[in-house]
């Protein structure tokens, strides 16, 4: 076998791997999500502090209804089995979120600060965790560790200090990595329309 | 000395391959986005895939969602298996180079 058919066979190779990262980028189209979270437990943190006490389930319904009405509009993409693994994980924090938080709340254990914060954080690392795992993706695996260590360090220190934490791992993991998905998102689109694959 | 794999020429075609990539991790995919990922013509890639369907390897099906035509491939199992046989045989006739990173 010479160069040039070793060469085009090392090609052909490539060209498996950079169609099956196809599947991969579902991910990426999903970074308004986290931005969109990201904003709604800063509103949620703001109005709690002004004294309302259905802050955070009005948010958090909202915020479900507004993702609804953004999904329904955009456009369709392939199912792949990664992207319902990666789904499924979400899916399954939401419903974790959505329950565990109002039992807490009403069963009056929501009181203390510092394990509320704690097991959120646990509960979006996770999530990031199993993704970035799924995904083999190491910017939402470090974004998974930014929660893990956000979550130890609630358990210590002053009340506040525990809301510094949360705020500002809500900061880098949902508004910077949303804004990064996004501009991931927008560079590959550009790059699809420039130059032809096969 | 072991004797080389011949490589499936219904799989070896670049745009055929890219196609069997992309439907390999798919469950079912539309004609568009499969346009789309690998930057061919309509026309290129309805034969291409014809290809594929008449050897057994991509299924088709055809329905209207919301009045308008929607054509879905998917892979099959024979479709699977082949690419699985063409991806050992590329390993085996570049003696693991690729994958030790050289």
């Amino acid at each position: 076998m010479d160069a040039m058919e070793t060469q085009e066979l090392k090609d052909r190779l490539a060209l498996i791997e950079q169609m099956m990262k196809a599947g991969r980028r579902s991910t990426e189209s999903w970074g308004w999500t986290f931005l969109l979270w990201g904003l709604a437990y800063y509103v949620a943190i703001g109005w709690s502090a002004l004294g309302a006490t259905y802050a955070w389930p009005v948010t958090m319904v909202a915020t479900c209804v507004l993702m609804g009405v953004f999904l329904v509009r955009r456009d369709r993409k392939p199912n792949t089995t990664m992207n319902r693994a990666v789904v499924g994980v979400w899916i399954a924090l939401g419903v974790t979120m959505m329950t565990l938080m109002p039992a807490l709340a009403i069963s009056g254990r929501f009181a203390d600060a510092h394990g509320s914060i704690a097991v959120v954080c646990a509960l979006v690392g996770m999530a990031n965790g199993a993704s970035g795992i799924v995904l083999k993706w190491r910017l939402q695996i470090a974004s998974a560790c930014v929660w893990w260590v956000a979550s130890i360090t609630a358990c210590f220190g002053s009340e506040m200090l525990a809301l510094v934490v949360f705020m500002v791992a809500i900061f880098f993991c949902q508004i910077v990595f949303g804004v990064a998905c996004m501009m991931a998102e927008a560079r590959e689109a550009r790059a699809m329309k420039d130059g032809a694959h096969a | 000395m072991p004797e080389l794999p011949e490589l499936n020429p219904v799989v070896h075609g670049k745009l055929r391959l890219a196609v069997l990539s992309l439907l390999a991790t798919a469950d079912e995919a539309e004609f568009t986005w499969l346009r789309a990922q690998t930057g061919s013509t309509d026309g290129n890639l309805g034969a291409q895939l014809m290809k594929l369907e008449e050897a057994g390897y991509v299924a088709v099906e055809k329905k209207f969602v919301q009045r308008k035509p929607q054509t879905l491939y998917r892979m099959t199992e024979a479709g699977r298996q082949a690419l699985t046989e063409y991806v050992q045989a590329l390993r085996q006739l570049l003696g693991g180079t690729m994958f030790s990173g050289q």
